[in-house]
């Protein structure tokens, strides 16, 4: 039997008394790359907020590694979307990443020369060493995004959920987030990830998960990556959403 | 060169020497959030609490109007977070709202004692609207001083969690820092360094002391470190120049003679810090000609 990294059971989540999501249950395999795929209102970000803690559920339990506590988050690194950080903030580059290595640390202890190398570590992943010294309003969208990723990677977590990695940044930085991604898939290491882009979908990804306030349908991209499942998804609600 | 070495001013300069540096470092974090005004509302919203635990206790000790004045301040936030979230009323006129009522609350009580037969020694409640640090005792140094350490002690300890909290709040709650214990102490922080501050700085100028030298950190600085740490100096400068123009030229009040000094330094740094003016005209100059 396959390892479960992430699972949600009887997921209900409402914005004013409207549910966003409703009555999800899925499981996201460990070691897998799982794209969560759907239009827009579908609920994506709502569903790994909520598996993030961030938002309540009106019903039903999200668990990480079979743990519902919050502590078990501590084995997700996950990388928000771009407007949701204070872009002023004085910090350079190897501040940000030097971050991901806090929750390894609590309250009293500093980071030490270790931590400091396992950051300039993830830059080098992320080919970011160069910038290390930059501010971090200085860098483009692209250089941002890699950023984020090499937190999350001096994070050494087990698990990375994403909300949409992929937005607005260049052709580059999007081959070397996946080429990233399937080294650190090839570790051991699990990815949810929410994804815009459907063309992209089984090259970058191998398990999906398409929804659209419930799940249509999840598992291997081989076996529900059709047609009809992805109509299923976007037609449903008459708001079809292609990107090329 | 009398006043350098007379031991009341030496006192009276420590303490607002020490209350601006721990003011420059807590109130960067306001800053850094976009929250300068508030401290600006509560700021003001400590004066009536000054005045009321004057009525309510009769005696003109610090100690005791500080708790009116900190007491006031939490009401003042409370009140804004309450009209910004509950009603569609915007943050910025929920800041001008609550500043002028609770200041005009404080205004009209003062003038009700002043003129009141019932109520004795009412002169150095003025001190507390424009700051006399002529009137501060050594006893209200040591209450300075204590709020400062403790504030900055707190500050220390939680450092790591307050630069990832405001850098990241999302992120600061996915890996399990408790981001509404953060936001009390830097609140309570605040109030406090407000409510210790008042008889120096007065109500009405006590925000600038949050919120200047935070702003000169940041055109001087990149890091969070030394924009904290340039914004305790200029802090501090700033409070030490202020107090002594205000003891040797009598007639000017403490609180605008800090103000002054810190303004000054702000117009400096615009000009003059590597994210000043002049260097960015500079390199753009220097990018120009050399394409």
């Amino acid at each position: 039997m396959t390892e479960i990294a992430v699972s949600v059971k009887n997921l209900t989540v409402a914005y004013n008394n409207a549910p966003v999501i409703q009555n999800l249950n899925v499981d996201i395999k460990k070691g897998s790359r799982t794209a969560i795929v759907g239009p827009n209102g579908a609920g994506k970000s709502t569903l790994i907020k909520t598996i993030m803690k961030l938002i309540k559920p009106v019903a039903g339990q999200s668990f990480i590694g079979g743990s519902e506590a919050k502590s078990a988050l501590k084995t997700v690194a996950y990388v928000p979307q771009k407007g949701e950080v204070n872009w002023d903030f004085p910090a350079t580059v190897f501040d940000v990443v030097l971050m991901g290595r806090y929750v390894h640390k609590g309250l009293f202890k500093r980071p030490n020369q270790t931590d400091k190398n396992i950051a300039l570590s993830a830059l080098d992943t992320m080919k970011m060493t160069a910038y290390k010294d930059h501010q971090i309003s200085e860098l483009s969208g692209g250089q941002r995004q890699r950023v984020f990723l090499a937190r999350a990677i001096a994070h050494n977590a087990s698990i990375y959920i994403m909300d949409e990695p992929l937005q607005g940044i260049d052709i580059t930085t999007e081959a070397l987030i996946i080429k990233t991604m399937k080294q650190l898939q090839s570790e051991g290491k699990t990815f949810l990830v929410v994804h815009h882009n459907l063309t992209t979908v089984p090259e970058y990804f191998n398990d999906v998960i398409l929804l659209n306030k419930e799940i249509i349908t999840s598992g291997p991209v081989a076996d529900v990556w059709t047609e009809g499942n992805i109509n299923a998804a976007y037609q449903e609600k008459g708001d079809k959403e292609w990107t090329s | 060169m009398d006043i350098l070495t007379s031991y009341s001013f030496l006192v009276v300069a420590l303490g607002t020497v020490i209350l601006a540096a721990a003011a420059g470092i807590i109130g960067s974090v306001s800053v850094l959030k976009g929250q300068s005004l508030i401290g600006d509302a509560v700021g003001h919203a400590t004066f009536p609490g000054v005045v009321l635990a004057f009525m309510l206790t009769g005696v003109m000790e610090t100690s005791i109007l500080i708790i009116g004045a900190v007491s006031l301040g939490i009401i003042a936030f409370l009140l804004i977070n309450m009209m910004t979230e509950r009603s569609k009323i915007s943050l910025d006129s929920a800041l001008a709202i609550v500043l002028s009522g609770f200041f005009g609350l404080g205004m009209a009580l003062k003038s009700y004692i002043q003129g009141n037969p019932n109520f004795n020694g009412t002169q150095g409640i003025d001190d507390f609207i424009f700051g006399q640090a002529a009137y501060i005792l050594k006893s209200d140094v040591y209450l300075i001083s204590l709020i400062s350490v403790i504030s900055l002690i707190l500050f220390l300890i939680f450092y790591q969690q307050i630069k990832i909290y405001v850098f990241d709040p999302v992120y600061a709650r996915t890996i399990g820092i408790n981001v509404k214990l953060i936001n009390v102490l830097i609140l309570i922080m605040t109030i406090l360094l407000i409510a210790a501050g008042l008889k120096s700085v007065g109500a009405v100028l006590i925000v600038n002391i949050l919120i200047a030298p935070a702003v000169i950190g940041m055109l001087w600085s990149n890091k969070f470190s030394s924009v904290l740490a340039v914004a305790a100096c200029a802090g501090a400068l700033s409070a030490f120049s202020g107090t002594y123009i205000s003891t040797a030229l009598t007639g000017i009040a403490t609180g605008p003679a800090i103000i002054l000094s810190l303004s000054i330094c702000v117009i400096i740094s615009m000009l003059a810090a590597p994210k000043g003016i002049v260097l960015k005209k500079y390199r753009m100059k220097k990018l120009g000609e050399s394409l």
